[in-house]
């Protein structure tokens, strides 16, 4: 698999005062699915910013297909990248259809009209997302559920070989939040596409991705597979929070211990 | 998925609006204080000067007012559709970026100084609104830059600033100018539609229809803008390049509508959010109806201003403003929490 985001040396500071991050370096391949993890104000979503095209790099370099991320111009780089926010509610009442159909913005001729296969691409990103019973609805009228799944509709619709996507199940309840993750992991292994999340959960995070970075608040980093990486040490180093680890098939799960917890006082069943 | 805009959708909306607006402007060149005969406006000017008088009112005073109310409504109704969509708040229209203050000023420094060159035919006064509405708008976008980059939050705060500023030099000037010149200055500041020729109308027209397609070719985008910075350059847009260019494009348009009737407020308002209600949020079909319908709002309104205490007239500025203001405070309780918490 060929080199599709590079990152090397990269710095980003919001003012003198307010480094974010330091020297980062990582590649990962086309049809890697990355998570990005890290405590609050570690330059999570600075990073994913900064891999969107959204914030210019201080210094060292971002390469996109192994070309300068500031060498294509936005209507060719939101051909490469799709990217998913934290979800909010916009205040012009446009239905979830037309949220979607605005994916295809980068594609529209000059009159800026929806072709056929404009249409087909939003179709097809409603069906995947289980989407299409609200397509009519404003988006407003749906719950923080059923806007983010519209939101990655969009994203799909993008026709993007990336998808960046911020937090996409801070709000959401647990049904949601597996739904969600189950529908990125589906677009990796289907339609090979390159994943890189921020997450907040480790667990979904080592569930899910392959590959995780992991950013400290002192702008240090670590990154690789996310079993080399996630180990009870170093998420106590990061998070400063102690875990229990217990291995479940194939994958590693942790659980935080809090000085007050049940937990503490009766030793855990594993 | 049945909502999605086709141009055969686009072009029956246009038509269909446009139906209704030359049906307003019909009826309303036929409603006056003094009756006319429709058969006597068919049967032509007749051979003398002053001989159909019937046919001279419909020509030469009607017809012209209410093609010149048209163009008015039509501006200002596309202007307030773009100002909404760069700045995500339905309750922006022309006025709240201190465009009337800056024109308001630029008439009462006409007034002080006696300026006597025109602008496209029009009065000093038009001429001097003209100027001073470019430049306030180049004053709150400088200025918004510099508290904060061409931001949301910083371009309106900046238009609120220098309306604030402006406003309090309008009422030292007002207190500085003779009673006979006061009149008309206070009539203009409430927006009144008089009658200009047709070269005046017709680069009037040149000018606002430009606008207005110019708006039209980034309506899409405005969409995508609709929803933020961040979420247009994700998408393919540049943010700061379309704000720019609607930005210049609506205050343009704002400053020919000033400069042809003075200021008639909320037209940018009630308009696009009663065409919203209609046909829904997509710039591409909102822009072109909301000028078609908002031309019909200011010929209705200018029609009532004209006619509601005969033979005196009222400015249109206060019938705009009548109808505005509730729906400003409608909007208001519904909008503020959702603009509140945008990003």
């Amino acid at each position: 698999m060929s080199i599709c985001i590079q990152v090397e040396n990269l710095g980003f500071s919001y003012g003198p005062q307010a480094q974010i991050l330091k020297n980062l370096s990582f590649e990962i391949s086309a049809g890697t699915f990355l998570s990005i993890a890290g405590p609050n104000g570690a330059g999570k979503t600075t990073l994913l910013n900064l891999l969107s095209g959204l914030l210019k790099p201080a210094s060292g370099s971002i390469e996109i297909d192994s070309k300068p991320i500031n060498s294509y111009s936005v209507r060719r780089l939101a051909k490469k990248i799709a990217v998913v926010r934290q979800e909010f509610v916009p205040v012009f009442e446009f239905s979830a259809a037309q949220v979607v159909s605005m994916a295809r913005t980068p594609y529209l001729g000059a009159l800026a009209f929806e072709t056929d296969a404009d249409r087909k691409a939003v179709a097809e990103a409603l069906e995947m997302t289980d989407t299409t019973r609200f397509a009519d609805r404003p988006l407003g009228h749906l719950s923080g559920g059923e806007r983010q799944q519209i939101f990655i509709a969009r994203a799909l619709a993008q026709q993007t070989p990336m998808l960046l996507l911020d937090e996409p199940t801070s709000f959401l309840d647990m049904k949601h939040q597996v739904g969600i993750y189950d529908l990125l992991k589906k677009m990796q292994i289907e339609k090979q596409k390159t994943i890189v999340s921020v997450t907040h959960d480790i667990n979904l995070a080592a569930q899910y991705s392959d590959m995780i970075l992991l950013l400290s608040a002192d702008g240090s980093y670590d990154f690789g597979t996310t079993q080399e990486i996630l180990t009870t040490e170093r998420i106590e180093r990061v998070f400063g929070v102690q875990t229990l680890s217990a291995q479940i098939g194939q994958t590693k799960f942790f659980f935080p211990l809090g000085k007050f917890t049940k937990s503490q006082s009766s030793p855990p069943g594993f | 998925m049945t909502d999605l805009l086709t141009p055969r959708s686009l072009i029956t909306k246009i038509v269909l609006c446009l139906a209704a607006l030359v049906i307003v402007m019909f009826v309303c060149s036929l409603v006056g204080t003094q009756k006319i005969s429709l058969s006597a406006v068919f049967a032509g000017p007749g051979d003398k000067p002053g001989q159909n008088t019937d046919y001279d009112i419909f020509v030469r005073v009607r017809i012209p007012r209410i093609i010149l109310a048209a163009l008015v409504g039509a501006a200002l109704a596309a202007s307030g559709v773009a100002l909404q969509a760069i700045l995500r708040n339905p309750l922006a229209e022309p006025y709240i970026l201190g465009i009337s203050s800056g024109a308001a000023l630029g008439v009462m420094t006409a007034a002080l100084a006696g300026v006597s060159w025109s602008f496209l035919g029009g009065s000093p006064m038009a001429g001097m609104a003209f100027l001073f509405a470019i430049g306030t708008v180049w004053l709150v976008w400088f200025t918004g830059h510099l508290a904060g980059g061409s931001t949301v939050t910083s371009l309106l705060l900046a238009g609120v600033v220098i309306n604030a500023f402006f406003s309090a030099v309008i009422m030292l000037m007002t207190s500085l100018i003779d009673s006979e010149q006061l009149r008309s200055t206070i009539m203009w500041l409430m927006g009144s539609i008089g009658e200009k020729d047709f070269p005046t109308l017709l680069a009037s027209a040149i000018f606002i229809i430009a606008g207005i397609a110019g708006l039209f070719t980034i309506s899409q985008k405005l969409n995508v803008l609709a929803f933020g910075a961040g979420e247009a350059q994700s998408l393919g847009v540049n943010p700061r390049k379309i704000t720019l260019v609607a930005f210049a494009l609506a205050s343009f348009i704002t400053a020919v509508a000033v400069g042809l009737s003075g200021l008639v407020g909320f037209v940018g308002l009630v308009v696009p959010h009663s065409v919203r209600l209609i046909f829904g949020p997509d710039h591409r079909q909102l822009l072109p109806t909301s000028a078609l319908l908002g031309a019909a709002f200011v010929v209705i309104c200018d029609t009532i201003a004209r006619t509601i205490i005969s033979p005196a007239q009222l400015p249109v500025g206060v019938i705009t403003a009548i109808i505005g203001g509730p729906v400003f405070l409608v909007l208001l309780s519904r909008y503020s929490k959702k603009v509140g918490t945008l990003r």
